[in-house]
């Protein structure tokens, strides 16, 4: 019995151990991969895509802006700084610390590679909004020029992120979506969201957690220094003016205003029909190919007809035929 | 045309570039969703179509009653209660009527022919006793049951029920990352696993279909169910008195088929979240409309296909597998088999994990048919422990017709309870047929896949017979 014990016992351990090497993103191997990839060449490029990001927000880098964008310490930020200078990449004057054309190029297409990586997550994989940015921090740096142009041309050369941020062209042009945040939008008003700022990780989460996505068209009911209401997507949401700030809106042209605003396919009761208005842009890919290879577009009448016995998924008579749809796949689609 | 000058390809492609910023991202949706308007359109002015008619309608009626919250399940229970209660007990019959003839009539019938056709000994044991014994066993064990699972099932397809079992379970599947129409594909895996992994076509989606394919080995096939009753009534079975030997032994394979599905939902919920994380996946099924099924076409072409299938099988992979067995079981080396070698060198790895190295031998050699594990292990257990009273000859898969004298050989190769417990946890998860692997990597065309479909049951079985092996030991121990 005792021998039996002992097998048992480096048997757990030996789990153990396997378990606490190879867990996913926890575990000792991730760790180490991740170290790994933390290079002076990487640190290079994120310091270059900061200093970048203040010129075109209109401040100025600092070694202090560096050392907390990278997440290093002084030191290290400095080491970083002087290594531009070597290379001729950054010049500290003391208007403060500049890009030298060939700088500005570098991190131009660190930027483009980003965007370009967050178009290929949402358009062609299953990762979810909150995955996107730290994958695209990490590929941003494998990515050639050459690759990054290869897959410009396989998604059908993109011009936006699926944030609503602009791809910088090969030759490092850029366009602005020129839309205001919504703290700053009038009251009443037919808006467009037309950005989502996806950093910080945190207050990103929560955009996402509202059901708010780009192309999302919404009228600010109420704004007060604590909080601002408004309508999106057939419901009211209440946000903190620190969250408003990160979504950025254009106000929309009268025409187009008119469109009314719909309420999610999901909400229908049983032996109910409507017609379809649209299928929400965060609805990407094969989902979205799919959804519009069974027919259903803007016009389209969809009744149900069945619910599953847990409530989820419903089949809706769609041209015809029954087709099931999960919840999550019919919240995207909104009818009136 | 006076504007006919000379345009540079650099200006056209910037003024293409300039022109896609302005028309915006969403070009390409836009388009497809004019050209499916205008399809759509053309279809509704071309196709006329019947008034809306509220009469009484079939269909609705019955998928109330399929779909209902307290009804359905009911119904899908007991309608596959139906169809594995008429499999097993229908495929009975024939499966006897078999073996009595392949193995009783025809293998000492060949023998005789072949030894007066002046075969030297070799010759007939390799051709007759290992080739096409394996052949036949597996053709007796597998033929039966899948000539009336997999017409049945079709029927159920054909009738257009099967869509709704896919409907009605999909919420449970959707939480462990996976798609409702795996239920089929798990169903048809019962019947085969090769055939479940073809039946994953099904799904659309090509992360679930991965994850269908990797789990579908955990669904307890035909050829790994009569392993399971045999232990199940001589060991388990045996525990109890007589009259409830019945009961508890089926309760105990039952037991193991959930077990295979508990695991079915482990394996879908780890491989959604680790290895198959951000593989595309969508979500859309049709629930077409009820039609009378094509009996007896149905039948028959699935019969027929069936039939081939199951040939096909057991020639290309049980055949050869029946010739290594005879051969590992006759060839000596220094005066030992072949097969007693690996045996004693597979011996320490077997007890360690509660099996012992016959079990191991028998699987390894089993992986083109698992329908010869039983035959393979009792030729096995004879040649290993010399037992009298079997005078089949080394390397003759056979079994015995009473459960008390596979018992009694069993207990002469030194088996237990905890042997027998560990036996039917192992044959749930171990390694697909051979059959199963080369259909996975058709199926995904992937060598990675295939490798994890094969190996990580394999390490999973393993990891279970060793702690249930270590913790009854220490178990006894206490009491």
């Amino acid at each position: 019995m005792s021998d039996s014990l002992v097998t048992l016992l480096i048997g757990i351990s030996l789990l153990v151990l396997v378990l606490w090497f190879f867990w996913p993103e926890k575990g000792l191997y991730a760790r180490w991969q991740r170290g790994r990839r933390m290079t002076a060449r990487i640190r290079r490029e994120d310091a270059l895509k900061h200093i970048h990001n203040c010129e075109m927000g209109g401040s100025v880098a600092s070694i202090q802006s560096i050392a907390g964008a990278l997440g290093v310490n002084l030191n290290k930020a400095s080491a970083t700084l002087s290594e531009l200078e070597d290379n001729n990449l950054a010049q500290i004057s003391n208007g403060g610390i500049r890009l030298t054309p060939a700088g500005r190029e570098s991190a131009l297409h660190t930027l483009r590679a980003h965007r370009m990586w967050e178009r290929y997550l949402a358009d062609e994989t299953g990762y979810s909004e909150q995955e996107w940015h730290d994958l695209a921090e990490r590929y941003e740096h494998e990515l050639t020029p050459s690759e990054v142009e290869a897959l410009s041309a396989k998604l059908g050369y993109p011009t936006h992120d699926p944030h609503g941020d602009p791809i910088p062209a090969a030759d490092g042009e850029i366009v602005h979506h020129g839309g205001q945040p919504l703290t700053a939008a009038e009251i009443d008003t037919p808006l467009r969201i037309v950005h989502l700022e996806d950093e910080p990780d945190v207050v990103y989460a929560q955009l996402v957690a509202e059901g708010l996505h780009l192309g999302m068209m919404l009228r600010l009911v109420e704004r007060t220094p604590e909080r601002l209401r408004f309508w999106a997507g057939g419901d009211e949401h209440t946000l903190a003016p620190v969250l408003a700030a990160n979504i950025s809106v254009l106000a929309l042209p009268e025409r187009e205003a008119e469109d009314p605003v719909g309420k999610p396919l999901s909400h229908l009761r049983s032996g109910e029909s409507a017609v379809v208005l649209s299928i929400s842009p965060v609805c990407r890919g094969l989902d979205r190919q799919r959804l519009l290879d069974l027919g259903l577009l803007p016009g389209t009448k969809v009744g149900v007809e069945l619910i599953g016995p847990g409530g989820d998924p419903k089949a809706y008579r769609i041209r015809g035929a029954l087709i099931a749809l999960r919840d999550d796949q019919a919240d995207r689609i909104l009818v009136e | 045309m006076s504007e006919a000058r000379a345009v540079s390809p650099e200006k056209l492609l910037k003024s293409a570039r300039t022109l896609r910023w302005e028309v915006g991202g969403n070009v390409h949706e836009a388009l497809t969703e004019a050209i499916y308007t205008d399809a759509a359109s053309i279809a509704d002015r071309a196709v006329s179509r019947p008034e809306e008619s509220p009469k009484f309608d079939l269909d609705r009626t019955i998928d109330k009653i399929v779909t209902h919250r307290f009804w359905g399940f009911p119904v899908m229970i007991l309608l596959f209660a139906l169809v594995f209660w008429i499999t097993i007990t229908g495929a009975n019959v024939p499966s006897a009527w078999l073996a009595s003839l392949l193995l009783g009539k025809v293998h000492p019938w060949l023998s005789e022919i072949a030894l007066s056709l002046g075969f030297p000994l070799w010759l007939k044991g390799l051709l007759v006793d290992g080739m096409y014994l394996a052949t036949a066993w597996v053709i007796s064990v597998m033929l039966p049951p899948m000539a009336i699972f997999f017409p049945l099932f079709t029927l159920l397809e054909d009738f257009g029920y099967l869509p709704r079992v896919a409907f009605n379970l999909d919420s449970a599947f959707k939480k462990s990352g996976a798609h409702g129409k795996q239920a089929l594909s798990m169903m048809m895996g019962f019947g085969c696993n090769a055939a479940g992994v073809i039946a994953t076509r099904i799904i659309d989606s090509p992360r679930e279909r991965l994850i269908a394919i990797i789990t579908n080995n955990f669904a307890l096939c035909n050829g790994r169910w009569p392993t399971q009753i045999l232990i199940a009534t001589i060991f388990i079975g045996a525990l109890v008195p007589a009259h409830l030997g019945g009961l508890i032994s089926s309760f105990a394979v039952v037991g193991i088929a959930v077990l295979g599905i508990l695991l079915t939902f482990l394996v879908n919920l780890i491989l959604s979240r680790t290895m198959l994380r951000g593989a595309p996946s969508s979500f859309s099924m049709e629930l077409p409309p009820y039609r009378p099924p094509r009996i007896m076409q149905t039948i028959y072409t699935s019969f027929i296909d069936r039939t081939i299938y199951v040939l096909w099988r057991a020639i290309v992979f049980a055949a050869p597998a029946g010739a290594a067995i005879w051969l590992s079981a006759n060839i000596t080396i220094g005066g030992v088999t072949i097969a007693e070698h690996l045996v004693n060198f597979l011996n320490p790895v077997g007890i360690l994990i509660g099996l012992n190295g016959v079990i191991l031998l028998a699987y390894i050699v089993a992986i083109p048919a698992n329908e010869i594990v039983i035959p393979t292990v009792l030729m096995l257990t004879v040649l290993m422990t010399g037992a009298a009273g079997f005078d089949t000859g080394a390397g003759v898969m056979f079994e015995l017709d009473s459960n008390a004298s596979t018992l009694a050989l069993l207990h002469a190769g030194g088996w237990t309870l905890l042997t027998a417990v560990n036996l039917m946890i192992f044959s749930l998860v171990h390694n697909p047929c051979s059959t199963t692997i080369y259909t996975i990597y058709k199926e995904t065309g992937s060598l990675k896949w295939t490798t994890v479909a094969s190996i990580m049951p394999l390490v999973l079985g393993l990891l279970m017979t060793f702690f249930v092996a270590q913790i009854w030991r220490v178990t006894a121990g206490l009491l």
